[in-house]
Order: structure tokens, then sequence, then C-alpha cells
């Protein structure tokens, strides 16, 4: 840990001893190492020393002083009574040690104690445990390892195999010949695209003689637009990413731009730490474009709850304590989460570390608010384009607002800065509620805009027109920064409010307006537009004079047809109290953070920088109206607070928001590298330590997820946790090399991808027996290739692609193919599926609507997640429900009518043909004999029975998919369907083999 | 079977308890196996992860039925008799009470609000019991009420989360997962744990409060449906009869066999024996799930009625369930939630309804199963997600009478398996504001509940993610209540 120690006082204060233990029996001076030592030593050591330290202390360092988790001094030099040391080991405070942990302290070792703290607490700096270093291995930075000799040399294609094999042969093993290239076909394609080849690019790869055949599909497949969506699958776990809010109404959220970001960065291969950053920080960057804001919304998929009475603090601290929780599992495999309440013994972190980092991921916008703000809207299409064009200039000009330095700059902030804290802060201009009248109502757009309607004229609140049927009203219900609906066609609506200020100056307002807008103050006209638009906030802003006293505001809003709507609010008004608290010391006491947050205020104000400012605002009202008017999905974003904004963060004595324990900074775990030099302690910082080249776990964890989808098991078979009490990895040399190739590789997940493709360990076939399997039950050895259940997105996509009824078509909104009715029940919320309609049924499984609290039950029963926080892992069962969906479910048996479609209409025309034809379709490898007879004599058992049964035969070939072409017979496709329904349930075809 | 096969069998057993087949989740069933149970490989049960396990020290329970309240009904218009508030009706809260309080909706200073509804002793006991109680009353001897539970959360999802998965946090396995992954299922034909659910919503915590975490979803909660399919996907698709079904699953298990000949994955073997369960699952579920057999006196008595889905009706399909040895039943019924917003949220109107629609057949299942010799080996356990305050919520000023969400003190009651008949635990303060005696939190009952079913909720724990994950929380905290155990 980096705490800086406390000062030791020197003044040795002797005071009364207990009465138990006489002043002689004690040494005149207590020497730490003599006599304090041993009993820390015989009482603390066993749970607060080394490698464990429970509580968050550690006794074998003089950072102990400052105390653990509980937040409480533990050793306050000079002041034994303050020093909760002593309160703890006399039991009046939680005795230690504890009861069942070892005797309690003597009276005269107490007094010792006592004793030691009243002289001043010395603790010689020689007296102190060196900490070893990390010697959990996972902390311990990669090496790269020479391949290992192995026997079996010539089966060695890559770096991957020589390390596979050293390790078979040690077991006594030896690889599994190279599967066929059916099998080879179909595992690269479920494995990097996710969806089955055609028979088409299945014969292709078969009949290819070129040496290079191989290297060739892989390349093609790494190139496909569906690898993005195959592997975004696999982090949208990690992202915990759903259409929904969760919590009790779970609300629908829109956020897949995020999703559809995710697969465009796999797509073009995003190099992983570029990956990380703009996922974790793209706001940041110094020219933050749309498409990395919406990365952003990566930590954007926390949970917010609009229950009833909840607290936003709340919820926006469990949502920062989800982010902290799901940065720990997604980069550094490790589970911080615990740590949010006490630091444990083994962890490597403890729980004034696990408060350093949320520290980072405190200061974003967002706090939990249904409308889950801040939001970015982003079109599609060109306009992106011009839009980052702005977004480059706001960079820029911010920049310069920020980097303006000039001696007058400096002089005028040191004068408001004296005058603030002399002076305090000048109460901000008062008020009143709106009044307002309206519609008055003309003949057309025009005559609206120019007459003069009596309020115009004269302010008479008392005053009605149109025969009593107008009159001024107070509209509380019209308040600040937020835009109000008004209606009315060719009409006008007045706003009248008086504005107190207790001393002359300026005041700047901002409006919005559907459509015109006219502004007098104190009977001036301070603002006109004539405009036809829809109303956002911020529209137009202007800057007025106050006169010391009352002020009177008017506002006309012009409508033209249809909607029209109003938005104002006064910019600037009051003070942020720690802006007045920082200007309260002297200059020389600030620290860097807080001459920082000054200096930032002071340029939203500053009146030299009115001309920045106001390009900057201009720029900025482009931006928004080029938003506005393209459309486009919106997109919850992160978005850092200003400087003069930052919250302070501290510890949560035991997880709870509402007990705080002592204030941390920003800063990172002790056991695992350092924060780098060169970048800001920030979240854009942390981003940058994720993937600093010192970290030991970043590239492990990412390089053993992508082995883990590959093979069914991790390297690190505990892939969500590679901390002390999770497994070590089979081949630790091999994960090593992995990690680091994949660093030098430029974070390349493709190349890593086929690297492994590549590899003959994977090529491997997967057939076993009973001798192998006795030696190695889970492959742990890797002397077979992988065999495993196709995750719930694959079993879906490919009896999707296997009938022909997959839509190709990518991104968008989320889709609801069908779901039996009643599954949505949710409390408080009328929310409805509507099944999509045309090519959105069938569109790949990662596009399915994902509602937290109520998931598309197919995938639940093949283990998809909830997705309310991050899975690394998802489980693997085998029940009899996952039999049910795929042999019964409603969009299981279309894809079974759809297949028997197909194997009428192009399947051939004997009977054996068809067979292979439908089998290949799902299997990919054409059938041996025994399976092409028994699929015979299934088909002509059922044709037998449909033909009794004409009826039946028409809903077993129609019921989902509708009425069938009338060239076909319906009992031959009736048959066909049941066949099409065994395929599709086989074991082959619902696992990778 | 051929040698072959039953080789594989053997290693798909081992397999199976030393971690292939179901990932993570067998990772740990291993360990548990392995460790703190090893007394407890399956041998002629079979292999199946739902295959009944012995428990770790003679259970009081075999089984469970949770009946939740949904919404969390006021415990003192039920069982927590407050004379004392009825005094003080319509009086300021006293300011102590106050202090540092977060409610849910009520704003500004409260006032204190006394029970509209009388309580009478009932049974030999003389247990106390609200008016709107009357046929619970009838079977007072046999409940055990609890007056001290309380919760740490006032909202309903992270409160019913708290309740079920022993934390307010999502991601944790809920107590029936827990229990069927510790004992196993009694019958293979059905789910080892089933929920059911009436009042038309599911649960504010979603399906989470039924879920099964990081435990192998095989132990998640399957929801029996009461219209439509009576589990999804159970039901054959149109045009195709049981016969066909029987033949095409014929042609699956051929092909699989012969595929399991070729690669040898005993894994293949396990889903040749989970296709036929599933199509045993096709005719047991409905089976089970068919009330219409039931005697007209035994509809008369629950007030089921099979062709409208009830909560009458869930209750004796819980009865059903058990006597086919499902190991833990959870209801939910939601219509609880009375803010006093409405006349649909009352206290006048509504909760009367509620208990109504509720409480006669609660008497009834309780009757039926000690009549059938279940009621000893079958815990029922009835609770809302947290308590209702002591005063009146009267949001926006409202008529009508409600309470607010209320997380010091709520009442709830147990009967059979193992506990103390005719009982009343615990106690409240004279306004019933905070638990004073006994006090029982949330992890508190869990730790009881899996005491009574045979199992030490210390000990049962699955490594995940570094931690001992367990039901009751990583603090030694909780603890078992024995005073209500009989």
């Amino acid at each position: 840990m980096s705490h800086a120690l406390r000062p030791l006082f020197a003044l040795a204060l002797i005071a009364a001893l207990p009465a138990s233990v006489t002043a002689a029996e004690l040494p005149e001076h207590v020497d730490f190492v003599r006599d304090v030592q041993p009993i820390l030593e015989a009482s603390c050591y066993d749970c607060h020393a080394g490698g464990t330290a429970e509580g968050g202390i550690r006794w074998d360092r003089k950072s102990a002083f400052i105390g653990g988790d509980s937040g409480e001094v533990a050793v306050e030099p000079g002041q034994p009574e303050e020093s909760s040391l002593i309160a703890r080991v006399r039991g009046e405070d939680e005795l230690m040690p504890p009861e069942d942990e070892g005797e309690p302290l003597s009276e005269s070792q107490i007094a010792l104690l006592e004793r030691w703290i009243e002289q001043g607490a010395e603790w010689p700096d020689t007296a102190q445990a060196v900490d070893e270093g990390p010697r959990h291995w996972s902390l311990i930075k990669p090496e790269k390892h020479a391949l290992p000799t192995t026997a079996h040399q010539d089966w060695v294609r890559n770096s991957i195999d020589p390390f596979v094999a050293a390790r078979m042969e040690a077991e006594g093993l030896k690889p599994s010949p190279e599967a066929d290239r059916y099998t080879l076909v179909r595992r690269l394609y479920l494995d990097i695209i996710g969806i089955p080849p055609t028979l088409d690019q299945v014969d292709r790869f078969v009949n290819d003689p070129r040496p290079d055949a191989y290297e060739r599909l892989v390349d093609r497949l790494l190139d496909s637009r569906h690898y993005g969506e195959r592997w975004a699958r696999m982090w949208l776990d990690l992202a915990r990413y759903a259409d929904t809010q969760g919590y009790e109404k779970d609300n629908r959220r829109t956020i897949h731009r995020y999703r559809d970001w995710v697969i465009g960065a796999f797509n073009r291969d995003l190099p992983f730490d570029r990956f990380t950053i703009e996922q974790m920080a793209g706001d940041m960057l110094p020219v933050p474009t749309t498409e990395q804001y919406i990365a952003t919304a990566f930590h954007r998929n926390t949970m917010t709850n609009t229950e009833g009475g909840t607290d936003d603090e709340e919820f926006r601290s469990a949502a920062v304590v989800d982010r902290v929780n799901t940065t720990g599992q997604v980069w550094l495999g490790l589970t911080v989460g615990c740590a949010q309440c006490h630091s444990h013994k083994y962890d490597p972190i403890t729980q004034r570390e696990y408060y350093e980092l949320y520290a980072f991921l405190n200061q974003t916008a967002d706090n939990d608010q249904p409308n889950e703000a801040p939001v970015l809207s982003s079109p599609l299409g060109e306009v992106i384009g011009e839009i980052d064009a702005l977004l480059v200039k706001i960079a820029r000009q911010k920049r310069a607002l920020a980097e303006y330095r000039s001696a007058e700059l400096a002089a005028a902030q040191t004068a408001w800065a004296t005058q603030l804290a002399e002076q305090g802060p000048s109460p901000p201009p008062k008020l009143s509620t709106w009044q307002f009248i309206g519609p008055f109502v003309a003949e057309s757009y025009g005559a609206a805009l120019s007459t003069s309607f009596p309020p115009e004229q004269e302010i008479d609140l008392t005053q009605t027109y149109d025969d009593g049927q107008l009159r001024w009203e107070a509209k509380p219900e019209y308040v600040d920064n937020k835009v109000h609906e008004l209606s009315g066609d060719y009409s006008s609506f007045y706003f009248y409010r008086t504005i107190e200020a207790s001393v002359p100056g300026p005041l700047d307002l901002s409006f919005g307006s559907d459509d015109s807008i006219k502004v007098w103050l104190n009977g001036r006209v301070v603002h006109d537009k004539q405009i036809g638009r829809s109303a956002f906030p911020d529209q137009d802003r202007i800057s007025v004079q106050l006169r010391q006293g009352e002020n009177q505001l008017l506002v006309k809003i012009v409508n033209a047809t249809g909607k029209g709507g109003f938005f104002f609010r006064a910019l600037g008004g009051e003070l942020p109290k720690n802006v007045v608290e920082i200007a309260q010391k002297s200059p020389e006491s600030r620290t860097t953070d807080e001459q920082d947050a000054l200096a930032a205020y002071y340029r939203t104000i500053a009146p030299l920088l009115k001309p920045l400012r106001d390009q900057l605002f201009e720029t900025e009202s482009r931006l928004q109206s080029l938003r506005a008017k393209s459309g486009g999905p919106t997109t919850p974003i992160m978005l850092e607070l200003e400087d003069f904004k930052r919250r302070e963060t501290h510890v949560m004595v035991r997880g709870s928001f509402l007990t705080k324990g002592p204030r941390v900074e920003p800063g990172v775990p002790a056991s695992l590298h350092p924060f780098p030099e060169d970048v800001p302690r920030n979240r854009l910082g942390l981003a940058y330590w994720l993937v600093d080249k010192n970290n030991p776990l970043t590239a492990r964890v990412m390089v053993n997820r992508f082995w883990e989808q590959m093979f069914g098991r991790g390297l690190v078979a505990t892939s969500e946790d590679f901390g002390t009490q999770g497994v070590p990895p089979t081949h630790p040399e091999l994960l090593d090399r992995l990690a680091i190739e994949f660093m030098e590789q430029g974070w390349s997940m493709k190349k890593l991808v086929k690297h492994i493709a590549m590899s003959a360990t994977y090529r491997q076939s997967s057939h076993t027996t009973p001798a192998l399997m006795e030696k190695d039950p889970e492959n742990r050895w890797l002397a077979r290739g992988p065999r495993f259940r196709l995750e719930a997105e694959m079993v879906r996509d490919q009896a999707l692609a296997s009938s022909g009824l997959l839509s190709r078509k990518m991104f968008g909104k989320s889709v609801m193919p069908p779901q039996p009715p009643g599954v949505w029940q949710v409390v408080y919320s009328g929310d409805k599926w509507e099944t999509s309609v045309g090519e959105d049924r069938y569109r790949r499984g990662l596009y399915t609507f994902w509602r937290r609290t109520s998931p598309y039950p197919s995938m639940i029963a093949f283990d998809a997640t909830s997705r309310e926080i991050c899975t690394v892992k998802r489980t693997r069962t085998n029940t009899p429900l996952a039999a049910l969906v795929t042999l019964n479910d409603p969009v299981y048996v279309e894809a079974a009518q759809a297949l028997a479609r197909r194997v009428v209409e192009d399947g051939g025309s004997n009977l054996e043909d068809r067979v292979t034809f439908a089998f290949r379709r799902c299997l990919v490898r054409p059938p041996r004999a025994a399976e092409l007879n028994r699929i015979v004599a299934l088909y002509e058992t059922e044709l037998a029975h449909y033909r009794q049964h004409p009826e039946e035969a028409k809903q077993m070939a129609t019921d989902v998919l509708g009425e069938a072409p009338a060239e076909m017979d319906v009992v031959e496709l009736a048959a066909w369907t049941v066949v099409a329904n065994v395929l599709l349930n086989l074991d082959e075809t619902l696992t990778k083999g | 079977m051929n040698v072959f096969q039953k080789q594989l069998q053997g290693i798909t057993r081992r397999h199976f308890l030393h971690g292939g087949t179901a990932g993570l989740g067998a990772i740990a069933l291993s360990s548990l196996l392995a460790g703190e149970r090893a007394q407890a490989t399956p041998t002629e049960a079979g292999p199946g992860p739902l295959s009944p396990r012995p428990s770790h020290h003679p259970a009081r329970a075999k089984n469970v039925i949770y009946l939740h309240m949904a919404g969390s009904p006021p415990q003192q218009e039920l069982f927590d008799f407050k004379p004392k508030l009825r005094e003080l009706n319509d009086q300021d809260c006293p300011d102590e009470f106050l202090e540092g309080e977060r409610f849910a909706f009520i704003k500004g200073h409260p006032q204190l609000l006394g029970s509209p509804y009388e309580f009478a002793h009932h049974g030999q006991s003389g247990l106390m019991l609200s008016e709107l109680l009357p046929n619970l009353g009838e079977v007072a001897d046999d409940l055990c009420v609890i007056k001290s539970m309380w919760t740490d959360q006032f909202n309903h999802a992270p409160a019913q989360l708290m309740l079920y998965t022993g934390t307010s946090q999502f991601g944790k396995p809920s107590m029936g997962s827990w229990v069927t992954y510790g004992l196993g299922s009694e019958n293979q034909d059905l789910p080892g744990f089933v929920v059911l659910v009436s009042g038309d919503k599911v649960p504010s915590a979603g399906k989470s409060v039924w879920g099964s975490g990081f435990l192998p979803s095989v132990f998640q909660g399957v929801q029996c449906r009461t219209s439509g399919e009576p589990v999804l996907y159970v039901t054959n698709p149109k045009g195709m009869d049981r016969a066909g079904r029987r033949r095409s699953l014929d042609a699956i298990r051929d092909l699989n066999e012969m595929q399991l000949a070729e690669v040898g994955d005993p894994e293949t073997l396990t889903r040749i024996e989970q296709y036929e369960l599933a199509y045993r699952m096709q005719v047991s579920v409905p089976e089970v799930m068919d009330i219409s057999s039931e005697s007209v006196a035994t509809h008369a008595m629950y007030g089921s009625d099979p062709s409208q889905p009830s909560f009458a009706n869930n209750c004796l399909l819980a009865r059903r369930m058990v006597e086919s040895g499902v190991r833990f039943v959870q209801l939910f019924d939601w219509g609880w939630d009375v803010h006093g917003t409405g006349k649909t949220t009352d206290l006048i109107s509504q909760l009367p309804k509620k208990c109504r629609q509720t409480e006669r057949p609660i008497a009834a299942l309780i009757t039926d199963l000690k009549q059938r010799g279940l009621l000893d080996e079958t815990l029922i356990v009835w609770s809302g997600e947290f308590g209702r305050t002591p005063m009146n919520e009267k949001r926006d000023n409202s008529k009508f009478l409600g309470r607010d969400h209320h997380p010091h003190s709520m009442s709830m009651f147990m009967a059979g398996g193992g506990v103390k008949g005719g009982f009343s635990y615990g106690a409240t303060d004279e306004l019933g504001y905070f638990a004073t005696e006994n006090r029982m939190f949330v992890n508190d009952l869990q730790a009881t509940i899996l005491h009574l079913l045979g199992l030490d909720p210390y000990e049962f724990h699955v490594p995940y993610q570094g931690l001992k994950q367990r039901l009751i929380g990583p603090t030694e905290d909780p603890k078992i209540h024995h005073d209500l155990i009989a």
C-alpha cells in the first residue's frame, strides 16, 4: 500500500498507568523491537501479516497506524485513548485477538503497548516487513518461455503445440490424429463466425487441393462480417448488455448502438488495448468521435432503479460498485467485489484499495435517472462525418478555452477569488414562478409573429382577454431545465417572470423553442429569432445585464402548427460549494487539484474568455441541432464531471453508501503493477493502466477467454478467478507465451484466434476412448480436440441457418422472435412482447431483445444468463428442459418445417439423396450407411403414418411456417419435418466436435 | 445397453462428479461431495444431478412449500397485535423512530395507524390471530408465528433477492436452487424445484428469485404455468402425437448411440438420458398439474377450481407436487403491496380480498398435508419480503388506509416440518416499529430452514470466484433459531 505515514510525535507523554500494573514492571523506555514487536508477532501476525491482511490491516508494517477497513485510527502516537489498537486488545471494541483465534493480551502486555504509544509509538523503518513482492502466479509478469522439445516434433504446427505436446508426454498421453475436413470446416465456422457452413462452402473446402486450404479458410472466416457477431456475444455477457434497465420496473433502454459498436470493433479488429480504452474512457480521449462516445456505453449497461422511493445516490453508487467489479472481472480476472465490504485475508486487494479504484469511476455525470441521462443521440450514416467534424472543432475550442494563459486572466482570477473569499458568494438572482397566458390565436403563422398581443404592451396579471377566456396563470409546473409542451396552431404564448438581483451584473439565459421566440428584459427586446424547429434544451443562449432589484422577463413563443414547446434555464447562478471553500483558502495552501478546480470554474465565467466561450457555444449548438435534425437512436454514455464538480470518495463501511469511512483518492492496488507515470490519474489513466504492458493479468485473462471459447475450457479453468482461490493454469508457460505474443502482435484479437485455430492442438480429432476418458475426462491435457455443446445463441443460429431461415441482416434495434404468451408478466409495467415480423423473426440470437427480469426462455434453457451483472463464464448443462426447447419450441418446429421444404425442393429426387441433403445441412458430413438407413426407415414410417392422418400431416408441415407451396405434397413435407426435427436434436448437431 | 455403454455410463457418473459435465457447477458439486459430504456418493439412485442425496444430519423436513405474499402484507393487520398503536391512532409517530429513517413513499411527519381489525385467541395454544384469518385460526395449533423478522432492504426487488438469495445483489442462487443442489429431488420425472405464480405478475425481482446463479441451471426453479403449457415447450408440435414423439425419440436415440460408438463422448449418453427424461416429463408434468382429478370435497376445502387459475389451485398443486416428491415448491402471489393509494391497494378493501383468496387454501393445505401424513416432513413457510410501517402512508393525502415498506419488523409463519405448532416466537416494541425479542434476520431464517432440512448452513457452500459462497452470506452472524424447532 502506498499510504503516507502519519508524522510521529516525538513528545513522550507520561500518563498514569493502570492500577493493576505498577510502573516498575514496565521498562522506562519501551523499545519497539524488544518489547512490542514480539507481542504483535505472537498475537496478531496470524491474521495480520505478510500476505494476510484481515480487515485490511497488517501489523508487520508501520502503515498499520492508519488502520484498516473500520476506518478507525489504529495508533495515534502519543494518545493511547485515541488508538483503536488499545480499545481492541482491551475488548472495549471488538476483542482482538478474537476469542477463538488466541489468548487475550495480558494486562502487562497492554500496558506495554500503551506506554509505547504514549512515548510516541516509535517504529524503526528497519523493523518493517519488506514486501517480498507478489507471490501468486497470476500477479507475476508473464515471461516468454522457450519452446520445450518434444518427441512429437513432426506433429507441431506452431508455438502452441510444443507446450501442449510436452505436457501430454508428461502425462503419458499422445496427440490424437487430425480431424477430417468435414469436422474441421464445421468446427472453424462455428468457432470463428458462429454459424455452420453451407453445403457449397463445405464442398469447396473439402475439395480444395491447395496445401494452404486450411489457412485460407481461416482467413476467409476472419474476414467475414459474421465474425464480429460471434465474438460480440462473448463480450456482451461480460458487458452485461441488455435492452432493459433492470430492477423492479425493468423499463426498456435504448443502447443497441453499443452492441453494434462491439460487433464493428471485432470486425475491424480494433486492437484490444484501444478496445479497452475506448470503452473505459472514450469520452475522455482528446478528440472523441461519436463511435468512441458510444463505446463508453460499456459501463452504462449497469442497472437503473426507478422503483418508488429509491435514493438516486444509493443506486448511482450501486452502479459504480458494479463498474468496479466488472472492470476487475473483465480485465483482471479478479473478484474484487468482496473487498467492497471488507478485506479478505488472501485477496490481492484491500477494502481501501477497492475504494481507490472506485474513486476513478466515481466521477461520471450519470446518476440513476429514469431517462438514463446523459445520453447521446447518435445518427447513422453520412451525417456522422459531419458530426465528428464538429466534435473535433469542439475539442479544439475546449482546449483553447482550457489552455488560454495570460497575465491578465491570472490577475482577473485572483481578483475574483479574493473578492469571493472576502465577500462570500453573492446570492444568486431569484426567479419567480412563471406566469403564463395563451394561446393567442392568429390567422396565420406570419400574423402570429407580427401581431403585438396585449402582454407585449402591458403586463397586467389581473387582466383577462378574449372575453375572459384567456387569463394569466401561475405555472409552477413549468420548471426550469426541461422542455415543456405547448399546443395550438398559429398561436402565441407568453411567459412572464421577475428576477430579483441583489447586485447588478450579468446573467446568462438559455432557451429552447418550437417555433419562434422573442424575449424582452425590462421592456427591451434582448432576443428575437424567427425560426421553425422542435424545442430542445439550450438552443439559444443570451447574456443579459440585470439591474439591482426587480427585473422583468417576458418571453413570447410562436407555434406554427402541430406541437409547440418551450425550454428555459438560467446559467451560472449559483456557485458550487467547493469553489467557495477553495477560494477562501490562501492561494499557497491550495492543492493542485483545488487550483485546477478553481481555475476550471473561473474559466466558465471569466469576462475575458467570453468570446472563446461563445464560439464553443455556437459550435455546440450547431452540433445539437444537427443531431436533432438527423435523429437516430440514443445511447447512454459516460461523461466525466467538470473539475469543479468532482465527487469525494470515501470508504463505505461494510459496503453501505450511508456509512462513510475515510476519504480516499484514486489509486491502484499495491499488489499489482504501478500506475503509469505519463497518464492522468483519472478514468482514462485507469484504462491505460489496464492495458499497460506491465499488467500481469489483462493479456493472460483475455487469451484464456479466447482459448476457453474454442476449447470449452480455459488454460485457467476458473476463467472468472485468477486469484488465489482459482485453479492454476494447466499450461502456465503456454499461457504466458500466448499473453506476450498477444501484446507483441499489437493486441490483435483476430491474430490470436488465427494462432489458436492454426495449431495442431486445435485440429485434433475429438474422438475419445474409455481409456482416454478415464485418464483425462475433462481434456485438460489436450490429447484430443474440443467437443462440447454449442452455446445458446449458436443453437438458435444453427437451426435457422440449416433450415435456410436465418436472416443475415446486421445491427439495429433488438428484435422479438416468437415467445410463448404470458412469459412477460412484469410488475408495474404494461410492456408487451411484440413478435417481430418479416426477416426480424429470424435474426441471429444476439439481436434478441434481452429483458433482464424475463430473458428469452429458450436461450435460458441453454444457459444464457439474465445479464444483470457481468458473467465471465456460462455454465453448460444438459437437461430435459433444453431438450424440450429444440424438440417443441415453435421456433425450432418452424425451422424443421422450413428444412423439410428445402429438402423437397433442392434435395434431389431419390430418397437417399434427400436424406443426405438434410443430414448434411445439419451435420455437414455425409451420413454413414447405418445412419442413412435409420433415417430412411424413420421417413418411411412417418410417411405411412401421415398418409393415414392427412389432417395431422397438414399441421405438422405448416402449423408454424404457414401454407406450403401448392406443388408440394403436405404428407411428404410432414414426414420430412419429423426427420428434420430429429436431425436438429441430435447430440452431434448440438455439439461442436 | 452393451458393455461399452455400461462402461461409459460408469465414467459418466464419475465424470459428472468430478467436474466434466456441467462445467463449474459440477466442479463445485464434486468438491461438495468429495469434501464435506464424501459419504454422499449416489449409487443406485442414478447419476443425474437431481438424484436424491443424503443430508448432513437427520432432517426434520424433507420438502419445502414456500408461500410468498409478494408486495408484503401488513403484520399489524394479521399477526402482530398492537393495542398501543390503536390507542395512539392518528398521532404523530414519535421523533426518535424517524431519525435517519428513509421511506419508500412516506413524506413529511407520518401519523401512526392502529389496525382496524380485531384479534382473538385461537386453538389450545391461544395464538392471537386477526379476524381476517378465520380459517388459519382453525389450524392455529399447527402454526409457528414469528413476529421478530427483519431485513435491511426496503424496496421490493432487493428485499426479495435478500430473502431468497441471501444478498440484495443479483447473480446468486436462490433458496430452492441451493436446496435441490444439496439434496436432489425424490422424483426424477419432475423438476426438483417448482415455481407457481398467481396474481398475474411475477415478483418484482423477476426470475432471479428462482434463478440458479452460479449453480448449474438444472437447479433453477421451473415455472409451472397454470394456463397454457404447464412447462414451456412440454407440448409436442401440432400434428405429432405421443406415439409419433416416441418414434422420433427412438430415432434420435439410435442415431446418438451410433455417434457414441464412433466418438465415445459420455456426454452423448447423458444427452440420450435427458431426452428420455424430457419424454417422461411430457406426461408427468401435465399429470401432476391436472387438478381436475381431485375430489369435489378437496376442491371445496381449498376453494380451488380447475377452470380458473388461482392461488387456491396453486396450494392444491403444491400438495400434489410434494406428494410426488418435488423437493421445493415456491408460490408467489401478487397483490399485497398495500400502500393505500386507492381502493385496490388499501387495508379496507384490498387486504381482506387478498386474505379471502389465500388464507382458506393455506389452511386447507395444512389440513390436507396433515391428513395425508405429509405435514411432518413438509415445511410450510409464509412471508412477504419485508414488513409494513406502523404509520399510515397517506401518499398525496390519500384517504385510503395503507402502510409503506418497512424493513425493521415483519411477521411470518411456518408450519409442519419440525417447527413448534401453536407457537409465537419473538416480539416487537409497543408500536411494532422494531423487532425487539429474538430478532430474526432474513439470513437467520435461511439458516434455520437449511438446518431443518438437514443441511449445515455454515458448511453448505460452493467455491466460486474465490469465495466460499453460501446461502446465508459470508459472515458468521446468521444463527439457527433452535427455540422454534419442536
